[in-house]
């Protein structure tokens, strides 16, 4: 574990350098200590693969007090509670005008699109972070046999629901929004209730399997 | 109420943002200037950082349907209420009927029109403001338009004033951004960093026509990544005011609209210098200066008791 500051008011907290169920176990455990601490002087946490990243209020603690403080409740960490994670399966239409992406991901693998869906529906995967936009799940990890490289110029705008590759990753874009991953499907599955905490229905954690339509 | 009459380029409801909810990837989207908006409030009698409509462009033009006390702070413009001229940083008086104009931006990027009263709007995930991106939060999740109107509870007319100079940012270019050092500083060339966040003889960038209100995009002299450094991170947590480069070297500064990202962070800029980047336009030129982190932090405790002294 690897404390180091991020800006004025900003803790980095680092487990590892790499993208593994581990590491990540590790973030996970850390983001439910940092949250049963219901410590005023945090505003926000982001939990990310392989880090912990801390929004403090400068105003209420220092840096030096805050990282302190955290350092004598650490022994706390083995012993917390860490929610199970849920299950969600998510209805996918691969390929067509859905999965506008597929012919290059099968150009570039090799691959037909019946293995690609196939493939792609055999995994269940892990929500490792959630963000870039409201809910967007980062899930892993991949078949390497998809990788696929990101695009070099997103996209301005694909639909809500798309279903994108990118490296050893897949995700879910919760908006029409820019995307720089490539498409492979749709689904009609709302990620995000505004009205409803926490406002995303997956979190860190959560395992995601996609169903063909 | 008010009513739209010209929403200039674009105008939107902000205000101090959304927080708590950045682990699932909400963010705080608030107004770019936070010290334009506090000041403007303070003018206006309301509490904290209430919303206001965060505008770029000329022409922007309201009318009010009610008695109520109004100000304009951030960029420093040039307005005029039924013919009578006004300026920004001054709170004034407004009477039903009246129209304001907005005839010309003198310095700066981004003005704050404000009034005094609660608008009546939805809150959503505990803040008014607009998520433009994915369109919640504000004025039905979108930008104002002609035609729109928002009503106003406990409006009330309040004693003007005017900001002193004094208290006025300069927002003028070219601009110096102070910066700290970033996580991934290590990943460029020292040649590179050092004209970079320079000592002397820094180079300037210009702020490209890539700007919006998640990011602003620089063009200039690329940076250059040591030849062992990855392109990329494995995406993690960011905060407003990091300065990402992606592969082509060329720096992107994030600002409220994003929790998490994948590209090298050499800089942070200065919460200091946060308000300053609602001011950035295309074609201004930039240059960084890198500080300590204590005078960062000292930089910003002063920021924060020049407010407290306004408010007093």
């Amino acid at each position: 574990m690897n404390v180091s500051r991020y800006g004025e008011e900003g803790i980095r907290i680092l487990f590892g350098e790499k993208i593994d169920l581990e590491i990540h176990e590790k973030v996970r455990r850390y983001y439910f200590f940092l949250k049963s601490l219901q410590l005023e002087e945090i505003t926000d946490i982001i939990p990310s693969f392989r880090s912990c990243l801390i929004l403090f209020d400068s105003k209420k603690a220092s840096y030096e007090a805050l990282t302190a403080s955290l350092r004598e409740k650490e022994l706390l960490i083995a012993h917390i509670d860490v929610p199970e994670p849920k299950t969600y399966d998510v209805t996918v239409e691969y390929g067509g005008e859905s999965g506008f992406d597929i012919d290059f991901v099968a150009s570039y693998t090799g691959l037909s699109e019946d293995e690609i869906i196939e493939i792609h529906a055999s995994v269940t995967y892990k929500v490792f972070a959630v963000g870039f936009l409201p809910g967007f799940p980062y899930l892993g990890i991949l078949d390497k046999r998809l990788y696929v490289p990101r695009l070099e110029t997103p996209r301005l705008r694909v639909p809500e629901g798309s279903v994108g590759l990118a490296q050893l990753q897949t995700g879910i874009y919760p908006f029409e929004s820019p995307a720089g991953w490539r498409i492979i499907g749709r689904t009609n599955k709302k990620l995000v209730d505004y009205n409803k905490e926490p406002y995303s229905i997956f979190q860190i954690g959560d395992k995601v399997r996609f169903i063909r339509a | 109420m008010i009513e739209i009459i010209h929403p200039g380029i674009m105008a939107l409801v902000v205000d101090g943002g959304r927080y708590g909810y950045r682990e699932v990837g909400i963010p705080t989207s608030s107004a770019l200037d936070l010290y334009a908006l506090s000041v403007l409030n303070h003018l206006l009698g309301n509490e904290g950082n209430a919303p206001a409509i965060e505008v770029f462009g000329e022409k922007f033009s309201l009318r009010f349907g009610k008695d109520v006390c109004c100000a304009i702070t951030g960029a420093k413009v040039r307005a005029s209420l039924e013919g009578r001229p006004l300026q920004s940083w001054m709170s004034f008086n407004a009477r039903a009927g009246e129209t304001l104009t907005v005839d010309e931006v003198r310095e700066g990027f981004r003005y704050y029109v404000g009034f005094s009263g609660t608008p009546v709007l939805e809150k959503i995930i505990g803040s008014y403001t607009t998520n433009l991106e994915c369109r919640f939060g504000g004025y039905r999740g979108r930008a104002l338009q002609k035609g729109d109107s928002i009503d106003f509870t406990d409006v009330g007319m309040v004693n003007v004033e005017r900001i002193a100079e004094e208290f006025i940012p300069r927002m003028m270019p070219p601009h110096t951004l102070r910066v700290v050092e970033g996580p991934e500083s290590n990943y460029f060339t020292d040649e590179s960093l050092e004209e970079f966040l320079g000592s002397k003889g820094r180079t300037a960038f210009t702020v490209s026509t890539k700007l919006n209100r998640t990011g602003i995009r620089l063009d200039g002299k690329p940076l250059a990544f040591r030849t062992d450094a990855e392109k990329s991170i494995i995406s993690e947590g960011l905060l407003p005011g990091s300065i990402q480069v992606p592969g082509d070297g060329l720096p992107i500064i994030q600002l409220h609209e994003r929790t998490l990202g994948g590209y090298a962070r050499p800089a942070l800029i200065a919460k200091v210098d946060h308000d300053l980047l609602a001011h950035l336009k295309p074609g201004d030129s930039v240059m960084f200066e890198m500080i300590g982190m204590e005078e960062a932090e000292r930089l910003f405790d002063r920021k924060i008791e020049i407010v407290t002294s306004i408010k007093n």
